[in-house]
């Protein structure tokens, strides 16, 4: 069962879908990982035990201060995004994207779990998809493996581009190894869910954890709100609503309201960066989820 | 259609995406000089792989081609592909210099083939709706801009060949200024002179701060300031803030704000703010953000109805003199530099 409120981590690291400057103002304040321990301990304390924590370089400092902690070590539950898209696309940049897979995986830690297989050079390491990518995976989840991790999510970047190439056996390979080694949820982030429901099916992974854009304006939603609404209607998943509140356009009330007016929507995510709201948007979000289960399951029954 | 692509980089892994998810459109072909990459894309996708542009062409006969490469070989690709006939779509910047370009641009100039070149700021909606405010004229006659381009992107000496000047053609201005200067270019016309300055601090051979004055040809003047080495900008952000007789506008990847002294061809007398979720319309498919899909897409169907895109070579090839002339000018302390 996954948790129906989960505390959002953009706010933490700058990403503002609506403004960059707000963005970059935010990432200032909380360069301070003491504040976003004060948000993530009041959430806590307001029955919001679970958390996104991207891979962001400021994470993993947040997530040392998460296991030295053991009342959240074992009571957060973490659901990581994977990779930290704009980290690559910034050393892409800087350095081009061969580099990236060499630095990265060229490491004393990986150089040598891959051993000789890695010492024949990326010419034949290339030959073993499978190996490299799950190598790239472990890559990316070893600082955060000690958490209680709830699911781990492929980022939207890398799924949406699995989905372009076509090329699902990607999603197989990811799925079998979070399952496997670290017995968390294989999930899915994507700006385009009727496509990717439809692959997923294809390579036999049933009723999956996805998260996505959904609002009632449709901000961010692909390739519109009715198509979406359609593949929510006829298809069995977990949804996990993000950017609910159309980056800060609509009140939780109206946006809860919609979001949990919808088939497949489990759990929404929420970006809180200050205590002053949260706790009347945790209220709206479990009042709209009472709401819907006394329509789901009439009190006579 | 089939399309090939080569350079399988970050921008080369997008647009084959793109295209590739789009209807009636088929990823025939890529070519690397990675044998990394190539073998990684083989062993994921029946694809066929070359290290040989003129073979994959020879090979795959393709009916659309990406070019994602390095700026330095982009001329010459793009030679082939107008030799052969075939559209093709260049990432930005167009070349090294612009000098580079001008045979290809006059090969291009008695045929009707269609080109483009990735400036794709044009298909963010901030812009565009900025566009569509300027040209209304409802700001009345425009008097001075001043623009800013910057993203957190550099700290220490690069590696790769964004980095050497003779594989890239430069640094900041060529390499992410190039999409205000695109946008400027669209918006106010034609520049005359240019007044510039750079400054190298973490790379050897390019520039990565630079800051340059327009004069365009209808007497719009202003100030672009340009870096991929300033903090506290996670993503790249340009910013555009225009003074004109009836009012002023300001546009950046967020939002267009317009304020109008008077209601003027049915905008409104005060502030009219548009964000992002204001303008906002899906779209088939999105990876990395929906204006590389419209981009994509505008391409394609340039290409299946034979009609020239906007956003050309020809139009590329303006950016690049206007480059030439940030980096002329640049040389000689700020001199005013005619762009050819």
């Amino acid at each position: 069962m996954i948790d129906r409120i989960i505390l959002g981590h953009n706010q933490f690291f700058g990403v503002n879908h609506l403004a960059a400057q707000r963005g970059n103002e935010k990432h200032a304040y909380f360069n301070d990982t003491s504040r976003i321990k004060h948000i993530i301990n009041f959430s806590f304390d307001h029955g919001a035990k679970a958390m996104m924590m991207s891979t962001h370089e400021r994470a993993s400092l947040v997530a040392e201060e998460i296991l030295h902690d053991s009342r959240l070590k074992d009571g957060l539950g973490i659901y990581l995004l994977v990779p930290y898209a704009a980290k690559y696309v910034r050393q892409a940049n800087e350095k081009g994207l061969v580099n990236i897979v060499k630095d990265s995986l060229g490491g004393t830690t990986f150089g040598d779990k891959l051993g000789t297989f890695w010492r024949g050079g990326l010419g034949l390491i290339s030959k073993d998809v499978k190996k490299l990518l799950v190598a790239l995976i472990d890559f990316e989840v070893a600082q955060y493996a000690k958490l209680n991790l709830k699911a781990i999510f492929l980022h939207d970047v890398v799924t949406d581009l699995v989905l372009g190439w076509d090329v699902p056996n990607i999603f197989e390979i990811y799925a079998d190894h979070v399952q496997n080694k670290y017995n968390a949820i294989p999930a899915f982030c994507t700006k385009n869910l009727p496509k990717l429901v439809e692959a997923l099916k294809g390579v036999g992974i049933e009723n999956p954890l996805i998260m996505a854009s959904i609002n009632k304006l449709g901000y961010q939603v692909n390739p519109s709100l009715d198509a979406f609404e359609a593949c929510l209607k006829s298809n069995k998943l977990q949804l996990l609503a993000m950017s609910t509140l159309a980056a800060g356009y609509l009140k939780p009330k109206e946006a809860y309201e919609y979001v949990f007016s919808l088939p497949c929507v489990e759990s929404v995510v929420v970006g809180v960066s200050t205590t002053h709201h949260a706790v009347e948007t945790f209220d709206e979000i479990r009042m709209q989820i009472k709401k819907r289960q006394q329509i789901e399951e009439p009190i006579s029954s | 259609m089939r399309v090939a692509v080569v350079g399988i980089g970050k921008m080369g892994l997008l647009h084959a995406g793109i295209m590739n998810a789009m209807d009636g459109v088929e990823l025939c072909g890529i070519c690397d000089s990675s044998k990394f990459l190539l073998g990684f894309a083989k062993s994921l996708k029946n694809v066929s792989t070359h290290d040989d542009f003129k073979k994959m062409l020879d090979k795959e006969n393709p009916d659309s081609v990406v070019i994602t490469t390095p700026v330095n070989l982009h001329i010459p690709m793009a030679s082939e592909c107008v030799e052969r006939e075939i559209p093709f779509f260049l990432e930005k910047p167009l070349s090294l210099e612009s000098s580079d370009a001008d045979a290809l641009v006059e090969s291009i100039e008695d045929r009707n083939l269609v080109t483009m070149v990735g400036y794709m700021m044009r298909y963010v909606e901030t812009f565009q709706k900025a566009k569509e405010i300027l040209a209304s004229g409802a700001l009345g006659d425009l008097i001075n801009f001043n623009a800013t381009i910057y993203v957190a992107q550099l700290f220490k000496t690069g590696k790769g060949w964004r980095y050497s000047k003779k594989e890239s053609g430069g640094g900041v201005v060529v390499g992410q200024a190039t999409h205000l200067i695109d946008l400027l270019q669209w918006y106010f016309g034609k520049v005359d002179y240019v007044s510039a300055h750079t400054k190298n601090w973490y790379s050897q051979e390019v520039e990565d701060f630079a800051h340059a004055h327009f004069e365009f040809s209808d007497g719009v003047t202003g100030w672009m300031d340009s870096s991929w080495s300033v903090r506290h900008h996670r993503l790249l952000e340009i910013t555009i803030k225009v003074n004109a007789a009836n009012g002023n506008l300001i546009v950046n990847d967020d939002y267009v704000k317009l304020f109008l002294d008077v209601d003027v061809n049915g905008y409104q007398a005060g502030w009219t703010s548009l964000n992002r979720p204001d303008l906002f319309e899906g779209v088939e498919f999105d990876v990395g953000g929906p204006q590389y899909t419209k981009q994509d897409k505008a391409f394609i169907e340039a290409i299946r109805k034979t009609e020239k895109v906007k956003s050309d070579v020809k139009n590329a090839h303006e950016v690049q003199k206007i480059v030439d002339a940030i980096y002329s000018s640049a040389q000689k302390r700020g001199r005013p530099t005619r762009v050819e």
